[in-house]
């Protein structure tokens, strides 16, 4: 265990914001999901360090945020998420419709596998459950766009626009 | 003709927005109950109209509503907006393009409950449904249909939006609570049911998206109107409260025109894929079809004629019709992709809480990926069987309905196609198909199986011993 | 009175008892396997090994009704007119598949786990489980991972019942343990850099019912089925919770915290739990030894009782310390002794160890600053015996203004408890015992060296802070022949035959009213003495 003091990753906005949920809900311990999506929408992830800050606002242990924050797919810890994070549909729906040959053929031309960054940090690639739009399949939600009846045509295409997004 | 109620307003422009809505009499329901019906008088027209829960389950509505205690001083409305079924997408368009008509059913349904504080839990992957939902809110807010002494009432209500964290396990009621209260997402045993002691240990609803627009519907048009809809109770079946009302069917796979379609319940799958998605796609026959996402199992060719009511997919070995998502799979689909994806979803969603879950989800998927690495066995059919027989809320060992809707897939693609699966294992493993004796477990990743691509599974937030790297305690860190 | 029907028997209820099938079943004499289910810790129903079949009697028709799904026993309530069936197919099918589930993923290396022995998947499986596997075949992994300083995780040993889990939020309130991940990826952890170190840490390993929680100090020591367990009192402080010893060959290997509802609960803490390593100190003294010259020599201890006693007839007034550490029924013949020889002597209360402040739980569970298991025991024996009582202070001040001649200072303290200085108050003495274990200022001054005896070697009672007065007999036998306190004073008092301390609480009892509820046998989880005393006042 170090004994140096590591340097806060909460700024005060973020502090701000967290505490502007408190009085929705009669726990804190309900400001956690809240809480970690601010941290997550700003830094693109939540590493350790802020969930002992976040703990530390909420007044649990860290091993209570970390149990929560764990439990769900979406919070990165070890590294930031690329500029755009995007999941592509495996469920059933987008299954029938080539949903996973689309991630694999993004993941191809990306070389990179799902759950990983390209190295220019322009995108994290990942596949997720059903995304709700099964009309549209195979889908993908990139950032809070979905992109819809995917082919590869239209997967490269996006690709391609995440490079030039900065 | 039937005429849409639900999506009577999805196409119009700015749909989603309260001038469009009170354009069309939006709100007349909400202030002729606030202004002159009693939260009694409400709860009685809901369970007069027999509405049952448009979550899946499809518990009667206003029954729900009675159960919670009559001297109770604070009452919690959650809407589980987290819909995640694979194959449903109704509540995702509501949401996006009527957000009032939803507003409105909360408000109704909090006036009836005596609630004063509603909590909308919507999945993170539905961002444009949070901000209409938020914007729609605001307006509400600003118009006084929201906040404290509603319409000069002495009824007020707060409505506030949760986002979730991508885990379908939110959706079951108990875990959206855990959800919410900001703990890991573990369904409660029951009892105590929400209505006796839920959300921060206090009586609560926990209503879906969709049933809150047929409260709207309801208390615009009345119950009667309500029930001229639909398929009436068998009156062999005194505990049957039928299946009344309009509803929203989703239609998706390998059909000519997927979308959300509103019809009367009680329209065959046949009617649903000819008359509404255009038939199935590139010409070709249905093969199997899901009748209400996919943890009500499938349906084969042969039961197309089956009705999609509360009652007619269960008669036909579906586990009934959830959330009314078809999924519709032509003739060259195979099986045992279809049975393989399933497993995966159930595996990868699976809470982990319960033991049968959580070990026969990751012990289901693991002999699919083998099989499907060319190293099936027939026994792996009776495996697979036997623990679809054993897993769920229906043999009781577990506390939630998810590893029904695990177990139904399996127990419905094996028993109805299992020529298919023992084609497949024969053909691919022709020298070990008929091994008995446990054999080595499949090489992987150990992060969800055999795949095309080595995956990494994204809900591991570390495995093994390796974890993020971390510089040190901070100053404050809670130590008790 | 309600009447629950388990396997077909009818077992009665009390009103007011809120017993769960688990409970229940037992009591008809039927054991309900389950794993996440302990009655110090809320109900969660997860592990799903103690399905039962469950139903109703309708208390008019006698018709009864059973469920048609299987119930957790530990979430059914026994009420009257409850029905289980514990034994059914049905029931036994599912607890082979629980059993069959959980060993999926487990290691299987019960040959180097040291929960193998007690180890409840081991155990159910035998009783429960299949004969043979049928999942698929997976390379032996065993992954460590260090919860704090007293505590190893094996993770893949963990069945994920979660009692570790509970404990930290629910008992301690520390919180340091947590669930990571999902489904079948789920793990237990610490969170980087908050390890496990709440001074009740210890009792995580006692909740695991698998190997997965290694407690450190006992791993790899020793096989479970070569101990022997004794049940035993802690005396690291005045709580006094209920213990067993385990102890093979007279080697004490690890302290167990023992249920008892009255004191502690199913847990004890860490400073107890591992407190026992003065026991088997290579430092600890065993050879008694008499002033000779400006030496000492060595004394058989068979001469003590007759040359002491000839001793003390010539050494003016006398003084005795009795420790806290020494059980009532030493405390008695101590004092008796004392007052024979003297009957003016002075009786006082040894030096009572006292460390930092009380430290009480969530859960009511307490540690006290106290470290002595029986001052209110010693107390009231002394008090009986009257004289000129003192506390350990005044003793001392007594014997630094000459006000006695003589001392017997009892000790026996794990940690040096005496300065230079203060020993030095006896210098003027003309006659010093001292009994103890350990080198000490004190020790180096005494006319007699008598080397005393530790917890694990008494046998007698202890008062906790409470007045709940606890029996216990001897886990070990002292090293190297040492005659413990009670068995060298019963010879002080030229008693015939073994020290019987059961036998001389009848005697006190009976003697000494605060005493007065022990005079019948203790039960194991003690006796109450403040309730008889009230009835005797009224």
């Amino acid at each position: 265990m170090s004994t140096a003091t590591a340097t806060r990753v909460l700024t005060d906005e973020m502090v701000a914001a967290i505490q502007a949920f408190f009085p929705r809900y009669p726990t804190k311990q309900a400001v956690t999901l809240p809480a970690l999506h601010i941290v997550n929408q700003r830094l693109k992830y939540v590493p350790l360090q802020a969930v002992v800050e976040i703990a530390q606002l909420l007044e649990l242990a860290p091993a209570q945020v970390q149990d929560t924050l764990s439990f769900y797919g979406l919070f990165p810890q070890d590294e930031p998420s690329g500029r755009t994070r995007a999941w592509v549909c495996r469920s059933i729906s987008c299954a029938l419709r080539g949903g996973e040959q689309i991630l694999e053929h993004m993941c191809h031309q990306e070389q990179i596998h799902p759950g990983q960054t390209t190295a220019d940090g322009a995108l994290t690639l990942e596949f997720g459950e059903c995304l709700g739009a099964c009309e549209f399949a195979p889908c993908m939600l990139a950032g809070d766009t979905l992109y819809k009846d995917l082919t590869p045509e239209s997967a490269s295409a996006f690709l391609q626009d995440c490079r030039q997004k900065t | 003709m039937f005429q849409p109620v639900l999506l009577a307003n999805v196409d119009k422009p700015n749909s989603h927005t309260l001038a469009t809505y009170e354009a069309a009499g939006g709100y007349a329901a909400m202030k002729k109950v606030v202004n002159s019906m009693t939260p009694a008088a409400t709860i009685e027209l809901v369970k007069s109209s027999n509405l049952r829960g448009r979550g899946g389950a499809g518990f009667p509505t206003g029954l729900k509503w009675t159960f919670l205690p009559k001297d109770a001083t604070k009452i919690y409305m959650c809407i589980n907006a987290d819909e995640s079924e694979p194959g449903t997408f109704n509540n995702r368009i509501l949401m996006e393009e009527d957000p009032h008509q939803i507003l409105e059913g909360i408000i109704i349904s909090c006036f009836a409950t005596k609630s004063d504080t509603a909590y909308i839990y919507i999945r993170y992957e539905y961002p444009l449904c949070t901000q209409r939902i938020q914007a729609a809110v605001d307006e509400c807010y600003a118009k006084g249909y929201l906040g404290k002494k509603i319409l000069g009432s002495e009824f007020s209500l707060d409505i506030y939006l949760h986002r979730g964290a991508a885990a379908y396990i939110c959706g079951e009621e108990t875990g959206l609570i855990e959800s919410l209260e900001g703990k890991r997402a573990w369904p409660r045993i029951k009892p105590p049911f929400p209505a006796v002691e839920g959300l921060f240990r206090k009586p609560t609803v926990v209503n879906n998206i969709e049933t809150m627009c047929c409260v709207t519907q309801i208390a615009a048009r009345g119950a009667e109107w309500f029930k001229s809809i639909g398929v009436p109770s068998d009156p062999k079946n005194p505990r049957d409260p039928g299946s009344y009302g309009p509803k929203l069917y989703c239609l998706s796979g390998h059909i000519n025109k997927p979308g959300c379609y509103e019809a009367p319940l009680g329209i065959t799958v046949r009617q649903l894929i000819d008359q509404y998605g255009g038939g199935v796609w590139k010409g070709r026959k249905a093969k199997a079809v899901v009748p209400g996402g996919i943890s009500m199992g499938l349906m084969s060719g042969d039961e197309l004629d089956t009705p999609l009511d509360f009652a007619g997919p269960g008669k036909v070995g579906c586990l009934g019709l959830g959330t009314a998502a078809v999924i519709v799979m032509d003739d060259q689909t195979s099986m045992v992709d279809v049975l393989h994806n399933c497993c995966r979803f159930f595996q990868h969603e699976s809470c982990g809480q319960c033991t049968p879950c959580r070990e026969g989800t990751a012990w289901s998927l693991a002999m699919l990926d083998r099989i499907r690495a060319g190293r099936g066995r027939l026994r792996d059919l009776d495996l697979l069987l036997e623990i679809g027989d054993s897993i769920g809320i229906i043999p009781g060992t577990t506390i939630c309905g998810l590893s029904d809707g695990a177990a139904w897939p399996i127990k419905n693609a094996i028993r109805k196609f299992r020529g298919e699966f023992e084609e497949y294992i024969k053909r691919t493993n022709p020298t070990g198909y008929a091994e008995v004796e446990p054999v080595p477990a499949l090489e992987t990743n150990g992060h969800g199986g055999h795949h095309a691509l080595p995956v990494i599974n994204q809900s591991v937030a570390w495995g093994g011993n390796a974890r993020p790297a971390f510089p040190g305690p901070v100053e404050g860190g809670k130590k008790l | 009175m309600g009447i629950v029907i388990v396997d077909g028997k009818e077992i009665e209820i009390g009103d007011q008892e809120r017993l769960n099938g688990i409970q229940i079943a037992r009591r008809a004499g039927a054991e309900v396997p389950h794993y996440c289910w302990h009655p110090g810790l809320s109900v969660v129903a997860s592990c799903r090994m103690c399905l039962v079949e469950t139903g109703t009697r309708n208390a008019d028709t006698g018709v009864i009704t059973m469920m048609p799904k299987l119930v957790p026993a530990c979430q059914t309530p026994a009420k009257d007119g409850t029905v289980f069936v514990t034994s059914s197919d049905w029931v036994k099918r599912s607890r082979a598949q629980v059993e069959e589930s959980l060993l999926i993923d487990h290691p299987i290396d019960c040959p180097i786990c040291d929960k193998a022995g007690e180890c409840l998947l081991q155990d159910y499986h035998f009783e429960h489980g299949q004969e043979k596997r049928r999942a698929d075949l997976k390379p032996f992994t065993s992954r460590k991972r260090d919860m704090g300083d007293t505590v190893t995780l094996f993770v893949d040993r963990c069945v994920m019942c979660t009692r570790c889990v509970r404990f930290t939020r629910e008992i301690t309130g520390t919180s340091e343990l947590m669930v990571i991940n999902r489904g079948s990826h789920e793990e237990i952890d610490v969170f980087p850099g908050y390890p496990l170190d709440n001074k009740m840490s210890g009792n995580v390993v006692d909740l695991c019912p698998v190997g997965a929680l290694g407690d450190k100090d006992f791993l790899y020591q020793q096989r479970v089925w070569f101990m022997k367990k004794h049940d035993n009192v802690c005396a690291g402080c005045s709580t006094g919770c209920s213990i067993s010893i385990d102890q093979n060959q007279d080697n004490v290997y690890r302290l167990k915290p023992r249920e008892n509802a009255k004191i502690n609960g199913w847990w004890m803490c860490d400073e107890g739990r591992y407190g026992f390593k003065h026991v088997h100190a290579p430092q600890r003294l065993t050879e008694p030894r008499k002033r000779a010259g400006a030496g000492y020599a060595n004394i058989e201890w068979s001469q003590i009782p007759t040359e002491l006693m000839h001793d003390f007839s010539t050494a003016g007034r006398l003084g005795v310390a009795v420790s806290p550490l020494l059980t009532v029924e030493e405390a008695y013949q101590l004092c008796k002794w004392a007052r024979q020889i003297d009957p003016n002597a002075v009786l006082a209360l040894g030096y009572l160890p006292v460390i930092g402040r009380d430290e009480k739980y969530p859960s009511g569970f307490t540690i006290h600053a106290e470290k002595a298991p029986n001052r209110l025991g010693v107390e009231n024996v002394i008090a009986h015996f009257g004289g000129e009582v003192a506390v350990w202070d005044e003793f001392v001040e007594l014997a630094a203004q000459g006000k006695f001649q003589s001392a017997w200072i009892t000790a026996g303290y794990p940690l040096p408890w005496i300065d230079e200085a203060t020993a030095a108050k006896f210098a003027a003495l003309k006659l010093l015992v001292v009994q103890d274990i350990f080198d000490s200022p004190l020790w180096q001054r005494a006319h007699y060296q008598l080397p005393a005896g530790t917890f694990a070697e008494r046998a007698g009672s202890y008062v906790n802070f409470d007045q709940r007065l606890q029996s216990f007999r001897y886990a070990i036998r002292p090293p190297a022949g040492v005659w413990i306190e009670g068995q060298l004073f019963w010879h002080l008092l030229a008693r015939r035959g073994l020290y019987n301390p059961r036998l001389l609480l009848s005697e006190l009892a009976t003697e000494i009213p605060y005493f007065a509820a022990a005079t019948e046998d203790v039960p194991a989880i003690g006796v109450e003495l403040k309730a008889k005393q009230l009835a005797a006042v009224n």
